[in-house]
């Protein structure tokens, strides 16, 4: 190990234990504020003021040593305020409730160090139900906003509707959206946005993904549009299914969940390093301790990507590779070598094993970065072509069935009822007939992104056959399910589809069952039993939602 | 001149126990024995054969000085040089600790990246 190497190891080594004292630093600090409170209620304070005095003092004695010079300092003297008052005069109650004002501006003082990380924003919000995403539009047509607000909003988006772009600058004032709709053009002033946009600080400030409508294909504004970043470039007429799609492309890319990442290393110190660049990198990261028990780890952690050293003590990354690839569950996950071989006989040697990729030591951290995360990705876009309906992207027939057992078998478990959600497009054949295929493909993908906007994310959708979708409610019951399912029926019949001049709408038909009604049922049993309550709403007249009964 | 090499840190808190080890094994290329408190150091100290020994003053039940003559009856560790560490910066308890037999006080909060130039100090200036 070279010079620069061995300190490069101090510094990590340091930081990583930096990091563990900050993460307990809170902690102690609150627990010496609660303490310092009490002191107001005692008639003999010298007990606490001794715990405290001692406390302070080990702050005193350590903050420096982790890089807090100003908090060792303000907890000496702290300390000894402490000390005098116990050697000679015990404090007045006007002096302890100023120290108590001190102990609490210490906590503070904790704030507002360089640690890396406590000046970062807050992490982008998740995706979720409750927290519904926020779209805005800047349009100058009233008729056509409204149209995209009411149709937007029943796909679950919260929109609010600018008429001018000099009104979403000033809202961006305190206000952000997830997403930015601009129309190109903004009559009667005939303000080219794709241009002005530049010259609003806080519209740009905003840096939230945008997305330009307009009236024509005009290249010079598809340009302006890519230099500004745009992840869109909507054209009118605007079908909205097209343009939810987009939305919820974009807003599935921002809300990627961490990569999960196996780290398989002997040198503890390097296991460290690697773990903690990946991990400022966002990612979760896992190191296995014994090589015995790699299994039962990939089993609980559920690694996405394993990453090895090729050379160990007991076992080799090859050894490894080899016992991973005898189970048939993860013979697809991906094992990347990392490792000081350069010679490339033995690298292809190694890889014969059944690992995948071979990653070169010494290695740069952003490499390291760069080099999981496409892995990571390509795995997703992998598993995610064996799982999930290329259309629609909601999981297959095969997936889905599977899921309702699994979550029969957890209501059987815990005891909560789980609804199943039969869904047909009426006539469908009609609107194949008569607008082709690729309007029909896109109904079915509107209707697949209205139930995964609408749903929880603990809910299970599939497409279970042509037009056919099967939901798996858990955690709810007939009646929930039935008011949930039926107000996405509603809503999906106000979706307007526009096919060149002319548009139509079209409805569903829903038929549920729930386990409460059916306890015994197996699987099979219950899906036949949402199947024929669906068969029920279809001969009664179509567009409404019917629940099987016993 | 002898070189420094095993070196016994008593400290009671795990934080600065992690940080110690970190400053006198790979930055000061030191051996490093922690010992979390007097009574473990009694009974392991003299096996690890320590060069100098550390001594946090503070310490729950035994502390530092009380440590310190415990030490020193053991005959195996009665010359050993022994330096506190403490966060107490009076000059008046500098030189209670000094007078104890102690060669000298490392002050804490201590810097990792110069303790164990501090340590090697201390160590140079006991045997000029």
């Amino acid at each position: 190990m070279n010079e620069n190497e061995h300190s490069q190891r101090i510094q990590i080594r340091l930081l990583a234990l930096r990091e563990d004292y900050l993460k307990r630093l809170p902690e102690e600090l609150a627990e010496m504020r609660r303490l310092a409170t009490q002191l107001l209620q005692e008639d003999k304070p010298a007990g606490t003021l001794g715990i405290l005095q001692h406390r302070l003092h080990k702050l005193a004695g350590s903050g420096g040593t982790f890089g807090l010079p100003e908090l060792s300092g303000y907890a000496r003297r702290l300390e000894q305020q402490i000390h005098l008052w116990l050697d000679k005069l015990p404090p007045s109650q006007v002096e302890l409730t100023a120290f108590i004002g001190e102990i609490g501006t210490l906590a503070e003082l904790n704030m507002h160090t360089g640690y890396p990380g406590a000046d970062q924003p807050p992490p982008s919000r998740p995706l979720a139900q409750q927290d519904m995403i926020h779209l805005w539009l800047v349009e100058d047509d009233r008729l056509l906003a409204r149209q995209l607000v009411d149709q937007l909003t029943s796909f679950g988006y919260r929109v609010t509707h600018f008429c001018q772009l000099a009104e979403a600058d000033q809202a961006s004032a305190h206000d952000s959206p997830d997403i930015l709709l601009l129309d190109v053009m903004l009559e009667p002033e005939g303000i080219n946005t794709t241009e002005q946009m530049t010259l609003l600080p806080r519209l740009m400030a905003l840096s939230c993904p945008l997305i330009f409508i307009s009236a024509r294909d005009d290249f010079p504004s598809r340009v302006r549009a890519a230099q500004l970043g745009a992840e869109g470039y909507v054209l009118k007429p605007i079908e909205v299914p097209r343009l939810v799609n987009r939305i919820s492309r974009i807003m599935e890319n921002r809300a990627s969940p961490p990569e999960r990442v196996l780290l398989v290393e002997d040198d503890q110190l390097l296991a460290d390093h690697y773990r903690l660049v990946l991990e400022y990198a966002g990612m979760a990261v896992e190191v296995l301790q014994q090589p015995e028990q790699i299994a039962e780890t990939v089993f609980s952690f559920r690694p996405e990507l394993i990453l090895m050293d090729l050379y160990m003590p007991d076992y080799s990354g090859p050894d490894l590779a080899g016992v991973l690839r005898q189970y048939d569950n993860w013979a697809g996950l991906p094992i990347v070598y990392l490792s000081a071989e350069t010679d490339l006989g033995r690298q292809i040697q190694a890889l014969r094993s059944g690992a995948d990729d071979f990653l070169t030591k010494p290695i740069s951290d952003a490499q390291l970065v760069a080099a999981v995360r496409v892995r990571v990705n390509r795995a997703r876009e992998l598993m995610a072509q064996i799982n999930q309906d290329s259309l629609t992207g909601l999981l297959k027939h095969a997936t889905i069935k599977e899921a309702v057992d699994i979550a029969l078998t957890r209501a059987l478990r815990d005891g909560h009822p789980v609804t199943l959600a039969m869904l047909d497009i009426d006539h469908f054949k009609r609107i194949n007939d008569n607008h082709g295929h690729a309007t029909g493909d896109m109904v079915i993908s509107a209707v697949a992104m209205l139930l995964r906007q609408r749903l929880r994310r603990t809910d299970i959708i599939g497409r279970y056959g042509g037009e056919e979708f099967l939901v798996v409610l858990p955690r709810c019951d007939a009646a929930s399910a039935h008011h949930l399912m039926d107000e996405i029926r509603k809503d999906f019949a106000q979706v307007r589809f526009s096919k060149g001049d002319t548009g139509f709408t079209c409805t569903l038909s829903l038929g549920l069952a729930c386990t409460a009604a059916f306890p015994v049922d197996t699987g099979a049993e219950l899906l036949a039993r949402a199947d024929r309550a669906l068969y029920q709403a279809k001969n009664t007249g179509r567009n409404q939602t019917r629940t099987a009964t016993q | 001149m002898k070189v420094l090499q095993r070196v016994l840190y008593v400290e009671d808190e795990p934080d600065i126990q992690a940080i110690a080890q970190l400053a006198l094994e790979m930055v000061g290329g030191f051996a490093v024995k922690i010992c979390s408190s007097g009574a473990e150091a009694m009974e392991q100290a003299a096996g690890f054969a320590p060069d100098m020994i550390l001594l946090d003053v503070m310490m729950p039940e035994m502390d530092g000085p009380t440590t310190f003559r415990a030490l020193r009856e053991q005959p195996e560790l009665a010359e050993i040089p022994v330096a506190f560490m403490t966060a107490k910066v009076q000059p008046s308890e500098i030189a209670e600790l000094k007078a104890l037999g102690a060669l000298d006080v490392i002050a804490k909060p201590f810097d990792p990246m110069t303790l164990a130039d501090e340590v090697r100090a201390i160590w140079k200036h006991h045997h000029e």
